[in-house]
Order: structure tokens, then C-alpha cells, then sequence
């Protein structure tokens, strides 16, 4: 029998799995993208997981304020990426170093 | 008929958005010519949707009545008295911001839309009265920040600062909302009273768990240590408007909702997070003095700053009292006023060839050769570090004095000692500014606005502003009992 | 032991998909044999996929317009999220859900308004 807790326990290997790409990740800042978007699905199979388990339809809605702010989120991301492109040639993680920091 | 008082109620919200929106079709049809019509355009919106919400706070709204759309929404004094400081926050960024994007062409008639949107967000911040309307407003504000941080399309800087934002705030609100789901699932709803009345007693470790994680994602975007290292950055890189922006409005939201939060949501466990908001006290207090300390450029020194001061005002927050409250909207409205004159001071500095100077040492002996602005900046900066005839030690003095009557003797202490670190930095601009050889190189003309912005907040924070103390006292405390009435 | 019986109808299903998927793939072959159409030459016989060769680096830049037709189809596309949920949930929402929903409509259109205005629709 699956339970709540198998659900909280994939929802939390999602969460750590995202926030370790944007750190750990030296490559390509669309790999960052994608580990907020893997953070985001952490946070939906939580909210609908709980949802589920107290009968209660709240988890649902905001899980779909979720998507559609992730969709948005994504949207601009990649639009800043496009311009970052076009000032440097290059979306490296290594090179987001003229600000030091 | 509950709908329609919801809509009565929310009635700034739909000034901008409505007005927004008329703007943004405004902006595609007119194109980048009617740019500065545009911003005149915004800023009445922003006056119109203050002079609505002005009532709100001098009758000191609070309770049931004002609760829209089943308690999602409040238009309660406390959000107004935030709501004020956005309004003036975001009025400012937009006179400043024509002369400067000039400069570089690179002015758009998207820029007064997208900073309406943003200040639209930060509204819908400071009245959340449910998880969901507090992550709708936080990402309405925090989409249009992005765009804005790297709005400066010419410079390097600027994408890059707007590439950095967005990570590291689309970290922040993943943490944020990774908490928001936990709390959600350990107490059953998502409306701060419900959560307020499930929290009692013992915590378990879920809630827990979710407690903080939301403290750290707020903490993120007030840039509260140890969550604090995108601000230098950022504010290095997007252009200075915008930063002045970032500097003010937002952080008024961010910290406004912290309270709404830690105090209504939370405030029957506050013994659980105060260790943690006096450690981000403390330790932003502490990293931002430090940090400061041998920066060569303006900005990045004025981010350690402003991470500093919100040191000062979590001190506030770690009492968790009306009286902390309270001291810590008096604190916010004068910290406003000194960031925007210091970041409208920094637009000021141009060489001849009227481009941008943001090196502290080509402000050097900036007392001789513009007296004026030399002594407005040296006003911004004392009052900043805190020096008593200024007004900014009125709001380091409220904040410590409500942390002794709070019995948190050891954490006033503390920050005093960390406030006189830090005056250090300031002191050493200052002898920049007054004792150096001149360096010369500060020639440019400045724009009427950024004078008239200048000398209000100087005047604001000079020894006249003590006059305004007890009005301020008066809606600060209008401001906290709303909120502590809901707790 | 598991009961595989109730994995009948999936096994029928995928059946059925497969007859009739390799009913659609070789029908059209032994047809086009019979009746004296099939005629290859190099430009039928490269593959393609929405106008890119299928077979190329994976890490290619690919034109930025791609992404804003996409973006602006993200946009539409989860608003027919929201739909269903308030379409079946009308008669509890009543006159307020219908007015609030024609209020995001609205201002879906408005942002569809400026994008076509700015010329984010047109390929050239």
C-alpha cells in the first residue's frame, strides 16, 4: 500500500535533488531552469499528495497557481537567458563572473 | 453581496491593474516616443491608488470588515501603511528612471508598465491572508523584478544581474513554497487564521520543517543573512532606478509579509523561530557592516547597507510584540526615505560626459565641487549609520527600545555595537566626500526630479524629521494593532 | 502471485494498437507497390521532424522564434487548465466565478493584444 509518506518522501528527494542542480551544476544555466522546474514538481506532488489526504481541495488549486506561475517563471528565465546570450555568447555558469560575488 | 464588498475592498489593487493593463496597450500601440507620458500616467495611478488607500490607515481599519474574498485578501491598516511606502517607493523609481535610461536610448514605454505590475505584486504582498494570495503577489512582483533588473539591454551588467536575481529568487520561492506545502499538509489549510488557530502546542517535526523553510525563503527576499548573497550583486548590475527599487518596495512587502506571517500564521509558536530570526538579525547586522567595509563602488556598498538595516529591522521582529511591530514600521518608513535619497544622490554623480559614476573614490572632495549634493549625501549617509541628530537614529531607537521593554537586553546590546561598526563605512564616504583632494570628476546636470527627490528626503531625514515623530507613532501603532488583532 | 487477469484489457488495448498501427504503416507501402506510385528519390527519403533533419547535435542553437511561438502556446495552454476545473464547478461558483473568469479571459486577450502588436506573432 502506497501511503502519504512514500509521497512526501519522493516529493523531498525532488526538492533536495533541485536545489542541489542549481548549486552542484557548473555547466549550462538551462540545467539551472531545469532544477527549478524540479523543485516546483517537488512542491506539486506535496501539495496534491496532501490534498488527497485530508480531503480537502485547497492543495489541488494551488497546485495549479503553481503550474502556471512555473510556466511564467520558465517563460522569463529563458527570455533573460536569450538576452544574457546575445551580450555574451555564452551561457556557461563559469562565465556569470563579471559582477564578482 | 460578499463579492461585491470584496471588490469594494480591493479597490487599489484593481486602480493599477486596470490602469496597468490600459498602459500596456498604451505602450504597444504608442511605441517608445510616448514613454514619458506613460510614466506621468503611472505615477497618477500610483497617487490615485494612495489616495484610496490613505482612509484605509488613518481610520485604522481592522477586523472582519476587512477581509475580502473569504479572508484571502485584508485591506486592513497594517497592509495600507505598507502599501503607503510601496506607492511613494515606486513613484520614485519612476520619475528618476527617464533621464537616466536616456542617457543609454534605452528608455521603453514598458519600463512605468512593468514597475506598476511590480508594485501591484508588492500591494498584493503586504494584504495576503492565505498562502496562495501571499505566492500569487510574491511572483507578480518578483516576474516584473526580473525583467527590470536586466531592462538595461546595452550593458552586460545588467543581464547578467537579472540572470542572477532570477535564479537565486526562483530558489527562494521554491524553498518558500516547498515550506508552504508542508505546512499546508501538517496543519490542513492555507489561510493564516486557520494555520494560526492549528498551530498550538507542541510542533511536529513536518510543521516544523515547514516554519522554517518559509522563514528561509522570506529571508531570501528580504536578503537577510546567510541568504543574502545575491543583493550585492544584483544591485551592482541592474541599472540604478531599478535598484532603488529593489532597495525599497519589494523589501517594504517582503518585510511587511514576514511579520503577517511570523506574527499571525506562526505567532503561537514564536518561540520556535525567534532563535532563528536573531541569528538573520545578528548576522546580518554583522555581515553587512563587515561586507561594507572596503567596497569601491557605491552600490555594492549601499546593498551591505541595506542588508544591515534589515538586521536592525528583524531585531524588531525577534520580540514579537505590538510595541516591535510597531517600531519596526516607523524603522521601514525612514529607512525608505534615506534609500531613496542615497540611491537618487548615486544617480547624481555623472561625469562630463554624463555617464554614470558609481567608483567611491571619483567621489572624492565632491564637497567642493558640488556643495549641495555633497551635503545632502553626507546627511543620507549619517543618517543611515545612525548619528543621533539625524532621523535615522529615531528608528534605531524605537527598534532597541522595544527589544529592552521585550526583556532582550543581550540582543539590543549586540546591536549596538553592530550599528557602530558600521557607521564606520559611512564615516569613511564621508571623509571621501569632505577631505579628499577633489578628484573632479562629478560635472554633470541633473534633472529637476531627482533635485526635488533629493532635497524632500534630506529635509525628511534631517533633525526636521523628528517633528513628524508622533503622526508617525500614531499610524505605526494603528498599523501594528490591526495586525496583532487578527494574531 | 499476482492475478495477471487483470491486466487483460491493457493487453487487448496495446493488440489492437498494434494491428492497426501496422495497418497504417503498411497498407499505404503494399499500395503504393501495386499501383505503380512508389517512386523514391533523396528528397523523400530524408526524414523530418517540424522542419529539422531528425538525426543531428542535440546541442544546436535553434532559431529564438521557436521559443516565442512556444512561450505564447505555454501561456493558452494552461489556461484551458483553469478552465475545465471553473466549468465544472460553475454552479456552485455562480455569477461571481463567471465574472471572475471573464476577467482573466480578458486580460489573456490583452496580453495577446500587445503580443501581436509587438509583431511576436509574424515569422518574418
Amino acid at each position: 500500500m502506497i501511503g502519504l509518506e512514500h509521497y512526501i518522501v519522493v516529493g523531498t528527494v525532488l526538492f533536495v535533488l533541485g536545489v542541489l542542480g542549481i548549486f552542484l551544476n557548473r555547466k549550462n544555466v538551462i540545467v539551472i531552469l531545469m532544477a527549478i522546474e524540479l523543485i516546483l514538481l517537488a512542491v506539486n506532488i506535496n501539495l496534491v499528495a496532501f490534498s488527497s489526504f485530508l480531503h480537502d481541495l485547497t492543495g489541488q488549486i494551488f497546485a495549479m497557481f503553481v503550474l502556471t506561475v512555473a510556466a511564467g517563471e520558465a517563460a522569463i528565465g529563458l527570455a533573460i537567458l536569450v538576452i544574457y546570450f546575445r551580450g555574451r555568447g555564452t551561457i556557461a555558469v563559469d562565465s556569470v563572473d563579471r559582477l564578482k560575488g | 453581496m460578499e463579492f461585491a464588498q470584496s471588490l469594494r475592498l480591493i479597490l487599489p489593487e484593481e486602480i493599477l491593474s486596470i490602469g496597468g493593463l490600459v498602459l500596456l496597450l498604451a505602450a504597444a500601440w504608442l511605441g517608445d516616443k510616448a514613454s514619458r507620458a506613460i510614466s506621468i500616467a503611472s505615477v497618477a495611478l500610483l497617487v490615485a491608488a494612495a489616495a484610496v488607500t490613505v482612509p484605509t490607515l488613518s481610520g485604522g481599519a481592522m477586523g472582519p470588515d476587512t477581509q475580502a474574498f473569504l479572508g484571502q485578501f485584508r485591506a486592513d491598516a497594517f497592509a495600507a501603511y505598507a502599501k503607503l511606502l510601496i506607492y511613494v517607493s515606486g513613484a520614485a523609481a519612476l520619475m528618476i528612471a527617464p533621464r537616466f535610461f536616456e542617457q543609454f536610448r534605452a528608455m521603453r514605454a514598458e519600463y512605468p508598465v512593468l514597475l506598476v505590475f511590480a508594485v501591484l505584486g508588492t500591494g498584493i504582498m503586504v494584504s495576503a491572508g492565505d498562502l496562495m494570495t501571499l505566492y500569487i503577489g510574491l511572483e507578480m512582483n518578483s516576474l516584473a523584478a526580473y525583467v527590470l533588473a536586466s531592462f538595461l539591454r546595452v550593458d552586460n551588467r545588467s543581464a547578467e544581474a537579472g540572470l542572477k536575481y532570477f535564479v537565486l529568487g526562483a530558489l527562494a520561492s521554491g524553498i518558500l513554497l516547498y515550506g508552504m506545502s508542508l505546512t499546508y499538509g501538517f496543519t490542513g489549510t492555507t489561510s493564516f487564521a486557520g494555520i494560526h488557530a492549528a498551530l498550538t502546542g507542541q510542533l511536529s517535526t513536518g510543521a516544523l520543517f515547514g516554519v522554517i523553510l518559509v522563514l528561509a525563503g522570506l529571508a531570501f527576499k528580504i536578503s537577510a543573512v546567510p541568504f543574502h548573497m545575491w543583493t550585492p550583486d544584483v544591485y551592482e548590475g541592474a541599472p540604478t532606478p531599478v535598484t532603488m527599487f529593489f532597495s525599497t518596495a519589494p523589501k517594504v512587502a517582503a518585510i511587511a509579509l514576514t511579520m503577517r506571517v511570523a506574527l499571525e500564521a506562526f505567532g503561537n509558536q514564536a518561540d520556535a523561530w525567534r532563535q532563528v530570526v536573531v541569528f538573520a538579525a545578528l548576522a546580518s547586522i554583522v555581515v553587512g557592516a563587515l561586507g561594507a567595509i572596503g567596497q569601491s563602488n557605491i552600490k555594492r556598498l549601499l546593498a551591505y547597507s541595506s542588508i544591515n538595516n534589515v538586521g536592525f529591522i528583524l531585531v524588531g521582529l525577534a520580540t514579537a510584540t505590538q510595541a516591535g511591530a510597531s517600531a519596526m514600521l516607523v524603522y521601514l518608513a525612514i529607512y525608505v526615505m534615506m534609500s531613496i535619497g542615497s540611491f537618487v544622490a548615486v544617480l547624481m554623480l555623472r561625469d562630463a560626459e554624463s555617464n554614470q559614476i558609481e567608483s567611491i573614490a571619483s567621489m572624492a572632495g565632491l564637497s567642493r565641487t558640488r556643495p549641495l549634493l555633497g551635503w545632502c549625501l553626507l546627511v543620507m549617509m549619517l543618517s543611515l549609520a545612525g548619528i543621533p541628530p539625524l532621523f535615522g537614529f529615531w528608528g534605531k531607537l524605537v527598534v532597541f527600545r522595544a527589544a529592552v521593554d521585550a526583556d532582550m537586553i543581550a540582543l539590543a546590546t549586540l546591536a549596538i555595537v553592530g550599528s557602530v561598526i558600521s557607521a564606520y563605512y559611512y564615516l569613511m564616504v564621508c571623509k571621501t566626500m569632505f577631505f579628499d583632494e577633489p578628484a573632479d570628476q562629478v560635472k554633470g546636470a541633473s534633472d529637476w526630479a531627482h533635485w526635488a527627490l533629493l532635497l524632500i528626503a534630506t529635509l525628511f531625514n534631517s533633525p526636521l524629521g523628528y517633528l513628524l515623530t508622533g503622526w508617525f507613532d500614531n499610524l505605526a501603532g494603528k498599523a501594528s494593532a490591526a495586525l496583532f488583532l487578527a494574531a | 502471485m499476482v492475478d495477471l487477469s487483470q491486466y487483460l484489457p491493457i493487453l487487448i488495448f496495446l493488440g489492437i494498437a498494434l494491428a492497426l498501427s501496422s495497418l497504417f504503416v503498411f497498407l499505404p507501402m503494399g499500395v503504393s507497390r501495386l499501383t505503380g506510385t512508389h517512386n523514391p528519390d533523396a528528397e523523400k527519403l530524408s526524414e523530418y521532424e517540424c522542419g529539422f533533419p531528425a538525426f543531428e547535435d542535440p546541442r544546436s542553437q535553434f532559431d529564438v522564434r521557436f521559443y516565442l511561438v512556444a512561450i505564447l502556446f505555454i501561456i493558452f495552454d494552461l489556461e484551458a487548465a483553469f478552465l475545465f476545473p471553473w466549468a465544472v464547478s460553475l454552479d456552485m461558483t455562480g455569477w461571481p466565478g463567471w465574472i471572475t473568469m471573464m476577467v482573466f479571459l480578458g486580460e489573456l486577450a490583452i496580453g495577446l493584444a500587445y503580443a501581436w502588436k509587438k509583431g511576436a506573432l509574424e515569422w518574418e
